[in-house]
């Protein structure tokens, strides 16, 4: 599918939109520009075929987020490519439809990852999907009239539940053949918070599998559409992946926003942001890696009270820079809130006290898990994930690369500090729960050395170029109608924010591309024709928080 | 009772020191029951208070806790607190259960491992029953635990809880075979199935190195076979890595997944029992029952039951749980075929030296 030699120009090695817009010829009807890339407007019965030629013969491979809204003249979804090969590739794909009849091509078929996209659009904004084989609301309940963020959406109008609604819905109903219909959530001990998944079991083998998510659901959208850029958003990042990943989720939104904006952030403050990233990198593995343990081990065992010990320590390291031992809201727009706290030298030595301790500890986990031979009977070759497949279902971060695909944004797009040090990006080909645990615990790793050559800059540091935020006007207001969609190196993968100004000093639109959407969404294609417990534990190592997957 | 040796079981000491057997049957059973009711209470306490207390301790030990310190001395005041917490909770009957299967599941869990008692020699003459058929009724007592997780299982009318029950039949039948083979090894050697008889086999010299004479247990005699009997009772008795049937990340604590208040301590209780229990029968077959030198008879075997719950705790601190397939494999092609290559060489070995 790396057909992408002749779309990039030969000098610069960037991509040529000409010659894209040339092979999509007909399709495209308007050319549109965003900050980040440039897009072809095409009409709503041609997706799919827009797609697919962008998908085969210029080599877009990612469906990195798909943003609909409502303008007041017409509803649009918006597709955001890449390449897995090279992310600064980009390319977008508006699709315009009329306000009376929003209907749309589905891009299900091409791109496997659209069926959520799509239904959330469907869900929240109203656009139908013609040909999507599953267009059903996802983050709320089926019962729910209306579409929130619809323009003519009335939230005071009281939603009304009708009788039928609380009926039991296994009333009268007998099962027939040889399957059993399960349950699994919303409260079962290791769905990681409130996931409900419908189960069908074959005997003990699962047959049939379909996520319900929205109970955590909390308008995480529309929140910031009502929030000002320069302060009032950068909190709720927090609360997305609120495994201790927060400042990693912050930077998402300040790297859109900055972008938006076109601010600078002074180095002083990236070599801040990429150690505090990378704290809240170990934190969240850390979390992950007890997790998965729990529900492999099924007791509260040493490990996951270890995990949570080296959690716990790094967590000290975070309260005492940014004050807050998981809503962080250190992140500024043009850098950072505070510098290191002081005496410097007190919060150096706790850094170094983890960082020379880790090496051990990494160890010991080698010895109780990785090692153990029960576990590895328990973890290889079970929950198998293809390279194919996770592209398919725009699978990032730790669970991409263990299906050996090399796709990195803090490597790929560089932000940050990240360019200036010397780490590598993780990969396994192993494409099991096992290969998964493995990235994780390496990256933990990486992340200490990225640690470390930060600290050794921020001690040499000189004094008066100790510059923590750039000069950003008091009030933003970008230009209206400018779009922009950047994302990070998220704990889970890659974690996107797509915003449209509307000229006000709020987002028009605020869209999270949750990069535990996405690797839940592959959870059917892992766990059919598993085993009860070997779903449990590919779900699991899919490391989702529910958090950030119903927003 | 008493069979081809006249031994001298509890019920009799406690009719020579109270003389209640002058008031002929009736003394008798008078004495039997008060026998029962002493061995009934010790392993009571063992437990139901300290069992879940040490259990505490022991996890919090491997995983750099504290645990209970709060309520009386170390923390022990907690487990009677926990009794009348759990006692004075609402008993939930849901909707559909078959009762009253429902509610003798756990009634047969709890008393099936509390009659198997009857049959341990716990030393310094603490020994109810000795029938010449001791071991086989100890591993027929124990086994009728599976039929009350299966009435749990299938009565409470939730399909978790089915399939616990499920997983628990299928694991007891295929670990009840290689349990017993290797169980017969032992007697294959001694000859006698009667507990008694078992225990003074290996009260007997092995080998005397340097004065220290090494008694004949057959857990020095036969690792092997006594490697194969643990992991068969681990898995017999649900306990990890085997612990399959509750599995709370898969299934939800299977069985007793609706059960609550008074039902829920009796199956919790029968699990500490059926811990006791296995770890009562390792003691008695393979290491050396009572025996033990300085210290009575009875706490020589005290400290046994409690090394073997040791174990089951310390395991269950660092393994991971197998998949269900993979425990039935392991039980039947890898535990059977060594229970029976060890039972045959054993017959063998002791044909060829008799």
């Amino acid at each position: 599918m790396s057909v992408t030699e002749p779309l990039t120009d030969t000098e610069t090695g960037e991509l040529d939109y000409d010659a894209i817009f040339e092979i999509l010829g007909d399709h495209i009807i308007d050319r549109e520009s965003h900050v980040h890339t440039e897009a072809a407007v095409v009409r709503p019965d041609e997706v799919q075929s827009t797609l697919r030629i962008l998908r085969e013969d210029a080599g877009f491979d990612h469906l990195s987020c798909v943003v609909s809204q409502e303008y007041r003249d017409r509803f649009e979804s918006v597709y955001y490519l890449k390449t897995y090969d090279d992310p600064t590739q980009e390319f977008g794909v508006v699709v315009p439809t009329s306000r009376d009849e929003p209907k749309s091509q589905t891009a299900t078929g091409v791109y496997e990852t659209a069926g959520w996209h799509e239904r959330e659009a469907y869900d929240l904004v109203g656009i139908e999907y013609e040909g999507h084989p599953d267009l059903r609301r996802i983050l709320l309940p089926e019962s729910w009239m209306g579409h929130p963020l619809g323009l003519d959406y009335d939230q005071d109008r009281p939603q009304i539940v009708e009788y039928r609604e609380h009926e039991n819905p296994l009333e009268g109903h007998v099962e027939e053949g040889e399957t059993m219909f399960i349950n699994i959530g919303p409260h079962h001990p290791a769905t990681h918070g409130v996931l409900h998944l419908r189960v069908v079991l074959d005997g003990e083998q699962v047959a049939d599998l379909d996520p319900d998510l929205g109970y955590l659901h909390r308008c995480e959208e529309q929140c910031c559409q009502s929030g000002t850029y320069r302060h009032q958003i950068m909190p709720y990042p927090d609360r997305w992946d609120y495994a201790s990943a927060g400042i990693l989720n912050e930077w998402a939104y300040a790297r859109t926003a900055e972008n938006l904006a076109d601010l600078d952030v002074p180095e002083y403050a990236q070599i801040l942001r990429t150690m505090s990233a990378e704290l809240c990198r170990i934190c969240s593995h850390m979390l992950a890696l007890g997790t998965f343990c729990l529900d492999i081990y099924g007791d509260f065992t040493a490990i996951f009270m270890y995990a949570m010990r080296d959690r716990e320590r790094v967590q000290n390291i975070l309260e005492e820079l940014t004050g807050q031992r998981m809503m962080f809201n250190y992140f500024r727009l043009g850098g950072v809130v505070w510098d290191i706290p002081e005496p410097r030298q007190e919060f150096f030595d706790l850094v170094w006290d983890f960082l020379d301790e880790l090496p051990a500890a990494i160890d010991e986990y080698h010895d109780l898990i990785t090692t153990n031979e029960v576990f590895q009977t328990r973890t290889v070759n079970t929950g198998i994930l293809e390279p194919d497949v996770a592209k398919q279902y725009g699978c990032t971060g730790p669970v991409a690369r263990a299906s050996g695909i090399d796709y990195d944004l803090r490597r790929d797009d560089p932000y940050g500090y990240y360019e200036e040090l010397d780490w590598e990006v993780i990969t396994e080909d192993g494409c099991d729960n096992y290969s998964r645990l493995l990235v994780r615990m390496q990256e933990v790793e990486e992340s200490a050395k990225i640690i470390e050559q930060c600290i050794e800059l921020l001690e040499e540091w000189p004094e008066d170029e100790r510059e923590i935020q750039s000069n950003v006007p008091r009030t933003l207001k970008p230009d209206p109608d400018t779009e922009t969609y950047r994302a990070v190196e998220g704990a889970k993968g890659e974690l996107g924010i797509y915003i449209r100004s509307d000229g006000t000093d709020k987002p028009a639109r605020f869209k999270i591309r949750s990069p535990c959407y996405h690797n839940l969404s592959v959870l059917p294609e892992i766990a059919e024709g598993e085993y009860v417990a070997d779903m449990i534990a590919s779900l699991g190592s899919l490391d989702i928080i529910l958090g950030e997957v119903d927003r | 009772m008493g069979g081809g040796v006249a031994a001298v079981v509890f019920p009799d000491l406690i009719d020579e020191w109270t003389g209640l057997s002058e008031f002929g049957l009736g003394g008798e059973f008078v004495a039997a029951f008060i026998a029962a009711f002493v061995i009934g209470n010790l392993m009571m306490i063992m437990t139901a208070l300290a069992g879940p207390w040490a259990k505490r301790k022991i996890t919090a030990a491997f995983t750099d806790r504290i645990a209970v310190n709060r309520v009386g001395p170390y923390g022990l005041l907690i487990i009677p607190a926990d009794a009348v917490r759990l006692l004075s909770k609402e008993l939930i009957v849901p909707d559909g259960v078959d009762r009253p299967a429902w509610d003798l599941g756990p009634l047969i869990v709890a008393s099936s491992a509390l009659l198997g008692f009857a049959f341990i020699p716990f030393g310094s003459g603490v020994h109810l029953a000795d029938p010449e058929t001791g071991l086989i009724w100890v591993f027929a007592i124990a086994s009728i635990a599976s039929v009350g997780l299966v009435m749990c299982g299938y009565a409470s009318n939730n399909k978790y809880s089915l399939l616990g029950g499920l997983r628990a039949v299928a694991q007891n039948v295929a670990y009840e075979i290689p349990l017993i083979l290797t169980g017969i090894s032992v007697v294959i050697f001694v000859g006698s199935l009667q507990m008694s008889e078992i225990v003074a086999a290996q009260s007997q010299e092995l080998i005397s190195i340097a004065g220290v004479s090494i008694p004949m247990w057959f857990a020095i005699l036969n690792p092997f076979a006594f490697v194969l009997f643990l992991a068969a009772n681990f898995a017999e008795i649900g306990r990890n890595p085997f612990d399959t049937p509750e599995a709370p990340t898969e299934i939800i604590a299977g069985y007793q997944t609706e059960y609550s208040s008074v039902y829920f301590v009796l199956i919790y209780l029968g699990e500490f029992l059926h811990i006791f229990l296995g770890a009562a029968i390792i003691a008695t077959i393979f290491l050396g029952g009572p025996a033990g030198p300085v210290l009575p008879g009875i706490v020589w075997f005290l400290i046994k039951l409690w090394a073997v719950f040791l174990l089951t705790q310390w395991i269950r601190s660092a393994m991971p749980r197998f998949r269900i397939d993979q425990v039935l494999v392991f039980g039947w092609k890898l535990l059977l075929v060594g229970a029976f290559l060890n039972l045959i060489l054993t017959a063998v070995i002791v044909g060829v030296i008799t």
